[in-house]
C-alpha cells in the first residue's frame, strides 16, 4: 500500500512556484531521500505533507486520506525540523511526558536512553540548548515517537560530525528495530546515500528523478576525450554535465544507456570512460547550467 | 500498517492539559499586573473627613476595581498571545489540526478567566491585609470571605464572564492580525476613530460598554456574554481554519 500518493501537485507562494504539478508515490515501510537545491521546494512538500500547509491544486494523500485538518494523519505522522520551538516552560522531561501523552506508540525507555547517549540533560529548558543540541533533541523526539511516517527535514543541520554519524546509525537501528516510512530530506546526497532505498530528486518543484539509489550509479556515465571527438560520438544526444579539462579534452555527463555498437566506436576512438557519483550527478542534474560555475567566471 | 486514530474530545483534552502546563509563564504575568495594580490602588480612591471639638473622622475609600480592569486587559492580552505563531505552531508539534487547537485554546482562555477572576476578588482581601498593617488607619472594614461568601462566587463568576468576552474579542483581534498584518494599525484606527465619531450617549463604543456593563439582570447578562463570546469565537475558529503553518 502506497503512505503517500501525490498527484500533479501546485504551491504557489506570493511571488514564486514552489511545487509545481509534483507527482510520485511513496510506499509502506521505506526510506525516501529527498534531496533537491535550496528553494527546490523540499520544505513546502514535507508541510503539505505533515498537513502544515495545503495544496493549491492536485491531489496530495496519506494514509488514503487529506493531510490537511486531518486528526489520524497527524498522529501517525511526526514531522521534525529546524524551526521545532518547544515551551519555554518545559524542560526536556516534561516534553517527553507530554509527547508520550499525544503520539500512543512512544517509546519512553528509547528516547531516555537516547537523551542520555547524547548527554542532554532531561532537568534542562528547551530554549537554553543550542543550535546542534535543539537539532540532537529533536531528532530523538522524531524517532521515539514511532510514527508509521516519519518525516525529517533536513535533521542534521548544526550537528557536529559525531553527533551525525550516531544520527544515521540510530536511525537505521530503530528502522530495522521498527520498520515504517521515513522521509530524509537533505542537501548532502552522500551522507545519506547508504541509508536511503529511494531516491527522489526534485528540482524547481517538481520531480526530477525518482528511482531506487542503487539504479542511480548506473543511470549515467562519464564520458572523457577530445572535444571534438567526444562531441562528434554523443551526437545530439542530452549532456547532463560537461566541463572543459586541459589540452583540450572535455568531461561530459551523459545517460548510460548506449547500445553496443556506440560503445565500441567509442573505445575504438579513445574514448574513456569513468562513473559518476551519485552526489555529483544530483549536483549536475539540479545544476542551473551545464557548465556549472565555472560558466559565470568564463 | 497499524494506524491510530484518535477522537476529536481526546485530542482536545490531551491539549488543554498540555496548555495548562506549557502556558505557565502567562500565570506569572498575571500575578506581576495584579500586583501593580493592588500598588496603584493602595492610593485609594478618595477620602472624607469630619471635624468636632476633639474629635476628627476621616475615611479614606479603596477598590479593587483596578485590579479587575487590569485583569480584564490581561486576559484580552494573553488571548492575542494563544494566536501568535509561536503559540499556534507548537500544537503542531505535537497531534492536533485547527479544529482541536481552537477548541483547547478556549477551554484553556476560560480557564485562565476564572482563575483571573478569582485572583482578582480575593485581592480585596489582600489589600485590607496591607492596609491593616501598614497603612496608618485604626480601623479596616474586615469583611471575610466567609461572612458573604455567595456575594465573592458571585462577584468571581461575573468577572470570569467579563474576562471571557474580552478573551474572545482579544482572540478573534488575534486571529485578524495573523492574517493580515495591517490590523495592527487599522483595528486600533477603528476604535479610537469610533469614540471621537458622533461619541456621546448614543455612540457605539458607549452603547457596547452600557450593552455589557450596565445590565442589572443576571440572567440576562450571562446570555448577551455567553452568545457575544461564542459568536467571536466561531469567527476565529472560521478564519483559522485555514490557516496555514509558516515559520
Amino acid at each position: 500500500m502506497n503512505v503517500i500518493e501525490c498527484k500533479d501537485v501546485t504551491k504557489n507562494y506570493k511571488r514564486k512556484k514552489a511545487l509545481n504539478s509534483i507527482s510520485f508515490q511513496i510506499e509502506e515501510n521505506k526510506i525516501t531521500g529527498l534531496v533537491g537545491r535550496n528553494g527546490a521546494g523540499k520544505t513546502t512538500l514535507l508541510k503539505i505533507i505533515a498537513g502544515y500547509m495545503k495544496e493549491d491544486s492536485g491531489e496530495l494523500q496519506v494514509f488514503g486520506e487529506s493531510p490537511f485538518n486531518n486528526l489520524m494523519a497527524s498522529a501517525n505522522t511526526i514531522f521534525i525540523h529546524d524551526q521545532m520551538e518547544f515551551s519555554p516552560a518545559l524542560n526536556l522531561k516534561e516534553i517527553f511526558e507530554a509527547a508520550e501523552n499525544f503520539y500512543e506508540k512512544w517509546d519512553r525507555e528509547r528516547s531516555f536512553r537516547l537523551l542520555h547517549y547524547f548527554s542532554l540533560d532531561p532537568k534542562q529548558y528547551y530554549k537554553r540548548l543550542s543550535k546542534g543540541m535543539k537539532s540532537t533533541f529533536n531528532m530523538i523526539f522524531g524517532l521515539s515517537a514511532n510514527c508509521t511516517l516519519t518525516i525529517f527535514d533536513e535533521p542534521t543541520t548544526g550537528m557536529d560530525a559525531a553527533v551525525r554519524k550516531d544520527f544515521y546509525r540510530a536511525l537505521l537501528k530503530d528502522y530495522l528495530d521498527n520498520p515504517r516510512t521515513i522521509i530524509l530530506s537533505s542537501h548532502h546526497l552522500n551522507e545519506i546515500e547508504d541509508l536511503i532505498e529511494d531516491l527522489l530528486l526534485i528540482k524547481d518543484g517538481k520531480e526530477l528523478l525518482y528511482m531506487p539509489i542503487a539504479d542511480l550509479k548506473e543511470w549515467a556515465i562519464a564520458v572523457i576525450g577530445k572535444s571534438n571527438v567526444v562531441n562528434e560520438w554523443i551526437g545530439n544526444k542530452e549532456m547532463i554535465h560537461s566541463k572543459d579539462m586541459v589540452q583540450d579534452q572535455v568531461y561530459v555527463v551523459v545517460r548510460n544507456d548506449f547500445s553496443k555498437v556506440e560503445l565500441e566506436k567509442a573505445y575504438k576512438a579513445g574514448i574513456k570512460f569513468s562513473p559518476v557519483s551519485s552526489t555529483d550527478l544530483c549536483v549536475y542534474l539540479t545544476s542551473k547550467t551545464k557548465g556549472g560555475i565555472d560558466d559565470v567566471f568564463s | 500498517m497499524s494506524l491510530v486514530n484518535p477522537s476529536l474530545i481526546q485530542i482536545v483534552k490531551k491539549q488543554y492539559v498540555y496548555k495548562l502546563r506549557a502556558y505557565m509563564d502567562l500565570y506569572t504575568r498575571l500575578v506581576l499586573s495584579q500586583i501593580v495594580a493592588i500598588l496603584f490602588s493602595l492610593n485609594g480612591l478618595g477620602m472624607m473627613g469630619a471635624r468636632g471639638g476633639v474629635f476628627e473622622v476621616s475615611v479614606h475609600f479603596y477598590s479593587a476595581d483596578l485590579v479587575v480592569i487590569f485583569s480584564i486587559l490581561w486576559a484580552f492580552i494573553t488571548a492575542i498571545l494563544t494566536t501568535t505563531k509561536a503559540i499556534r505552531n507548537g500544537d503542531f508539534l505535537f497531534v492536533t489540526n485547527r479544529v482541536s487547537s481552537n477548541l483547547s485554546n478556549i477551554l484553556f482562555l476560560l480557564t485562565a478567566s476564572f482563575i483571573g477572576a478569582a485572583t482578582a476578588m480575593m485581592s480585596t482581601y489582600l489589600m485590607k491585609v496591607i492596609i491593616y498593617y501598614f497603612m496608618d488607619h485604626h480601623y479596616v472594614d474586615t469583611q471575610g470571605p466567609m461572612e458573604a461568601p455567595l456575594e465573592l462566587l458571585f462577584g468571581i463568576f461575573t468577572t470570569t464572564l467579563y474576562l471571557f468576552l474580552f478573551c474572545a474579542l482579544g482572540y478573534l483581534i488575534g486571529v485578524l492580525v495573523q492574517l493580515y498584518k495591517g490590523f495592527i494599525f487599522i483595528l486600533p484606527a477603528i476604535f479610537i476613530g469610533t469614540i471621537f465619531l458622533r461619541e456621546g450617549n448614543t455612540g457605539l463604543v458607549t452603547s457596547v460598554f452600557k450593552f455589557f456593563f450596565m445590565e442589572t439582570s443576571l440572567p440576562i447578562f450571562i446570555t448577551k456574554v455567553v452568545i457575544t463570546s461564542c459568536l467571536l469565537f466561531i469567527c476565529a475558529m472560521g478564519l483559522s481554519n485555514r490557516m496555514e503553518v509558516n515559520q
